[in-house]
């Protein structure tokens, strides 16, 4: 496997170091400079930097040789630069010792011979191990210009007198490396990948490494073999925590190896338990210790918040690798000792002190697990919850335990441990709150996790009959809607929604996350967008309770209600803006809804490989996470996107992916745009037609309005059948602009009417939905064509032109009639007149072009007229924009 | 880059639509105001150098998602560069100047995000140029 991923990885790049290249560039050719030194901390590049030097210079003609110090080398005087020396050590004096001044001038003479006059290019890596004699012919042959010495020195280390020396004589050039920028990172790994990086991994990347380009080497390296790092459809995904590899090891081994045994112990005791509060560090370990440790980069100190910590995050994690295990079990022992000795108030100390005890291999109280498990639930850190609590024997949980498991165990995919955890939970004898909550999770688990909606619903009528406070009650209702929703009956749902009248806070929030889905897709579209957005602000408020929707469902109920109002670009916006976010904070769920949205609002804009792209993003996380339900509803989308494109294998293949996993019925008929697209992909006319008839009646029974108007829209689009009785029925219950355009432009093919079908692309493209817009204009085009309006025709026919090819390669029925226009007319200007047009359409009076053409300004404004003509403008400023969707 | 920011870059070009010409006005103007002793770099007409460069960032931005393609383009006019008398600090000044005229053109869609694309996206390409032109550049002895 290691081979394979050998080969697979391209040369490392070189990232950030150019600048530094051309400084040596200069040194070299000014003649004046006897070398160069690079300084830096160790890691950071300094001998990947001389060595691209020399193989710079010996690209370009120059000879070059490396020589390295080493402990062997060390011993030997001339060890390390034998190489260079002439046959044999020359005449022997008197006393019949080597006449070291002969010798170096004989090696002088040597390689000026060898090499015909041109500097020899000298890499000199970590010049402080070579002895004393091997610099001091260094020293000679570079004040004697007879090589160009290229050397590094690692900070800290003590500079040899050599280069002091020359650099006091002007005779060095300097260079200081840093590690990497937060960007230059960035393109390191996108690099050496090969691709982009999703974002939760490349901030990962950063946090372990922090720019030090031999860590993020190594990193990357170890996270490949380990399988940590993998790629899905052309994106690098984190599946695994980076792991520390043995070279990893042996560096940071490196750093801290050398260090006297008081100063280990402490990088070692903060490995282990870091933060560690300053005042005790002081009393435990001598204050020279801490300097020294501080001066030599390996720890931070903050002395405001009175914490110490490793500078580096790597460190710790290799650290504690490293360590042997009693060791370790000895400190973290003592430390949970001393802090529950200082503090015996329960708070976020116990959290620290049951993980030390745990780690030291021990098992703290019950209790106390139970306590540190809820301190890790408020920073949603389910892994660590599912530590402690499976620490705890089954016997002495009880039912908040049971939640505090169960629900950790559905945040990490594990669904069937979930479901006997929490089934187990509700036995046992618990207050109304706790029973609820049970309920509640152990039903998302069914629905989300186990892909049952039906036994969802069985659950959680079961606790309807158990609870009797009316809040408690609603708020069940509330969460029978949102499986009702989700698994494709928003009608139902919203009828039982009515049955609520309550106005806790607490329920609303739940009500919305059902509610607001449910409404936009009745094409109650405004009241979806207004209801999400206030239950946002109320989620926020409530704090963080156990067993809601993280406070991200709103923004992403708020985005599809947005969508199904035809606000495409705001919906795309606050999607963009609230991935992000979730990215950095590690919510897959919410990553995979958001990447899922951005598909569809890319597909309903016609940006159909960008939508292909999301829904392959969103398919490939939720695979990762185990999300079953979601992943339908990609690869749904994402077998819509291919065939919209024109690559039926594609589509096909995604269905079928699809049909492995179990079918979750959210927005069920809209699902099927896909299996109907397919079969119009593949040249299957008739049974394309009838899966839209069938989806969209089925859509109609079960309330799914903006939906049922998609499609059928579609089913007009690619079959020419009359919808616009049903359409124009459907824009007038929904408040939807899609759906009032969608309308429009089916009355208006009905009708043969030009001008409407004109007016139903400039709805569709103000919009945002280009490849709609594009096929409207289509229609409008041959519409005016029939009707003898000919130059009203070309406008329209290079209006669609223009708007398709904003849609990334869209293959459509109703893009047909582009094949004549690009056959016939791929580029309708003459060369002269494509010159004059490209000058024209930066702003170029005529006058002046006719000077920069060696043209009559007659001419050049005749060459004008013929291109307005031919690209349907009236004027320059049209020219401009003609021009623009060429390009 | 992650693939939203890919798609910004993408996104937000296209936006710029029939403004295209614009930027490239505003690009250069940032160009020399920052470094006026680029200005003698440049011995074309202005005007076919302000379609030239649009024909290039388009060519560039549209070929971000296929990194293979994209080095085809970079490096090779990078290489081209290297005869110029660009300098790898140049570089720096470019994009400073590219990212200041997409904002201007842009406005207030060009939000915090889209900038971090856009650097980003430039960064790789301002790599991978100068990769080429580490290829192309004789050195003196």
């Amino acid at each position: 496997m290691l081979a394979n991923v050998v080969m697979t990885l391209p040369r490392w790049p070189i990232v950030g170091r150019r600048p530094e290249l051309e400084v040596f560039e200069g040194a070299l050719g000014s003649g004046e400079r006897a070398g160069l030194v690079i300084y830096g901390r160790a890691g950071v590049g300094k001998t990947r930097l001389a060595d691209e030097c020399a193989a710079q210079a010996a690209g370009s003609g120059h000879p070059a040789q490396r020589i390295a110090g080493s402990r062997t080398t060390a011993l030997l005087p001339l060890g390390a630069v034998a190489a260079l020396l002439p046959d044999g050590l020359g005449q022997l004096g008197p006393d019949g010792q080597v006449d070291v001044a002969a010798l170096f001038e004989q090696t002088r003479r040597s390689l000026r011979d060898r090499h015909r006059g041109r500097r020899l290019v000298i890499v000199a890596d970590d010049v402080a191990l070579l002895d004393v004699a091997s610099l001091a012919l260094l020293g000679y042959l570079a004040a004697q210009r007879a090589i160009f010495l290229i050397a590094t020195v690692r900070t800290g280390e003590p500079v040899p007198d050599l280069l002091t020396d020359l650099w006091r004589d002007g005779r060095l050039q300097r260079i200081d490396l840093h590690d990497l920028s937060r960007a230059h990172l960035d393109t390191l790994l996108h690099l050496a990948l090969g691709g982009p990086i999703e974002a939760g991994a490349g901030q990962e990347f950063w946090e372990s490494s922090r720019g030090n380009p031999l860590y993020v080497h190594e990193l990357v390296l170890g996270a490949l073999e380990s399988g940590a790092l993998v790629e899905r459809s052309g994106v690098w995904h984190l599946e695994d925590h980076l792991p520390a590899t043995s070279r990893l090891l042996d560096l940071v081994e490196q750093r801290i190896g050398g260090l006297p045994d008081e100063a280990r112990s402490v990088v070692e005791l903060l490995a282990l338990c870091q933060p560690v509060e300053l005042g005790y560090l002081e009393t435990a370990a001598s204050p020279v210790v801490l300097e020294s440790l501080e001066r030599a980069g390996l720890v931070t100190i903050a002395v405001a918040e009175g914490q110490v910590r490793l500078a580096h995050p790597l460190h710790a994690k290799v650290v504690r690798a490293a360590m042997p295990k009693l060791r370790a079990r000895t400190m973290l022992l003592a430390q949970a000792e001393r802090l529950e000795a200082a503090s015996s108030a329960p708070g976020p100390a116990e959290l620290r002190t049951a993980v030390w005890r745990l780690d030291a291999g021990g098992r703290p109280d019950s209790a106390v697990l139970v306590r540190g498990a809820h301190l890790a639930r408020s920073t949603h850190d389910f892994r660590m919850v599912r530590r402690l609590m499976e620490a705890v024997p089954s016997d002495e949980r009880d039912a908040v335990g049971a939640l505090l498991l169960g629900e950790a165990l559905y945040e990490l995919g594990d669904f069937d441990a979930a479901e006997r955890v929490l089934a187990a939970g509700q036995e046992l004898p618990s207050g109304e709150n706790v029973a609820m909550r049970l309920a509640v999770t152990r039903a998302k688990n069914a629905h989300w996790g186990l892909c049952q909606p039906e036994q969802a619903l069985a659950i959680n009528g079961a606790a309807k009959a158990v609870v009797s406070s009316a809040p408690l009650v609603e708020e069940l209702v509330a969460h029978e809607a949102a499986v009702l929703t989700f698994s494709g009956r928003p009608d139902i749902a919203l009828a039982v929604l009515q049955g609520i009248t309550g106005s806790d806070q607490r329920t609303r929030v739940v009500r919305a996350i059902a509610g607001a889905v449910a409404l936009a897709t009745a094409g109650r579209t405004a009241e979806a967008v207004a209801l999400a957005q206030a239950s946002y602000a109320d989620h926020v408020a409530l704090g963080d309770e156990l067993a809601i929707a993280h406070p991200a469902t709103h923004i992403i109920n708020q985005v599809f209600a947005l969508t199904e109002a035809g606000r495409l670009a705001e919906a795309e916006q606050l999607a963009r803006t609230g991935a992000e976010v979730v990215a950095s904070h590690r919510v897959p769920i919410a990553q995979i809804w958001f990447a899922a949205n951005l598909g569809r609002v890319a597909t309903l804009q016609g940006r159909l490989a960008t939508a292909r792209r999301y829904y392959a993003e969103a398919a490939g996380l939720a695979q990762a996470h185990r999300f079953a339900g979601p992943r339908c509803m990609a690869l749904s989308g994402l077998a819509l996107a291919h065939a919209m494109l024109g690559e039926p294998e594609a589509a096909a293949h995604a269905l079928a992916e699809r049909a492995a996993v179990p079918w979750f019925g959210f927005l069920g008929p809209e699902q099927h745009l896909a299996d109907a697209w397919a079969a119009t992909a593949a040249q299957r006319p008739a049974e394309a037609a009838e899966t839209f008839r069938a989806a969209a009646v089925e859509a109609a029974s079960t309330g799914h309005r903006l939906t049922e108007s998609w499609l059928l829209h579609d089913l007009m689009r690619t079959s020419g059948e009359d919808v616009s009785e049903r359409l124009r029925q459907l824009a007038g219950v929904c408040d939807s602009a899609l759906v009032s355009a969608r309308a429009r432009h089916a009355a208006a093919t009905r009708a043969r009417d030009a001008k409407e079908l004109t007016g139903a692309a400039d709805d569709f493209e103000a919009l945002g939905a280009m490849l709609l817009a594009a096929e409207a204009a289509g229609g409008a085009a041959a519409e005016f064509s029939r009707a003898g309006e000919g130059r009203a025709a070309t406008a329209a026919l290079r209006r669609s032109a223009a708007l398709a090819a904003a849609c990334e390669g869209a293959n459509t029925p109703g893009l047909f009639h582009l094949a004549t226009v690009n056959a016939a007319a791929a580029d309708p200007l003459s060369g002269r007149e494509r010159e004059v047009v490209l000058l024209a359409a930066t702003g170029m009076a005529s006058k002046d072009i006719a000077e920069r053409l060696y043209l009559s300004v007659r001419t050049v404004n005749n060459h004008l007229q013929h291109a307005y003509a031919k690209l349907g403008v009236t004027s320059r400023a049209g020219l401009a924009q003609a021009l623009g969707s060429t390009i | 880059m992650t693939p939203e920011q890919i798609t910004l870059v993408q996104s937000s070009f296209r936006r710029l639509g029939p403004d295209l010409p614009a930027l490239t006005v505003r690009f250069y103007q940032e160009l020399f105001e920052r470094n006026p002793a680029l200005r003698p770099l440049f011995t074309t007409d202005m005007g076919e150098q302000r379609v030239k460069f649009a024909q290039k960032l388009s060519e560039i931005v549209w070929s971000m998602p296929r990194l293979s393609e994209l080095l085809i383009h970079t490096r090779a006019l990078g290489a081209r560069h290297v005869g110029y008398g660009v300098r790898a600090t140049d570089y720096q000044t470019v994009g400073d100047s590219l990212i200041a005229a997409l904002a201007a053109v842009l406005g207030d869609e060009f939000d915090a995000q889209t900038r971090e694309a856009w650097v980003l996206a430039y960064n790789i390409v301002a790599e991978t140029m100068l990769e080429g032109a580490a290829s192309a550049r004789p050195i003196g002895s």
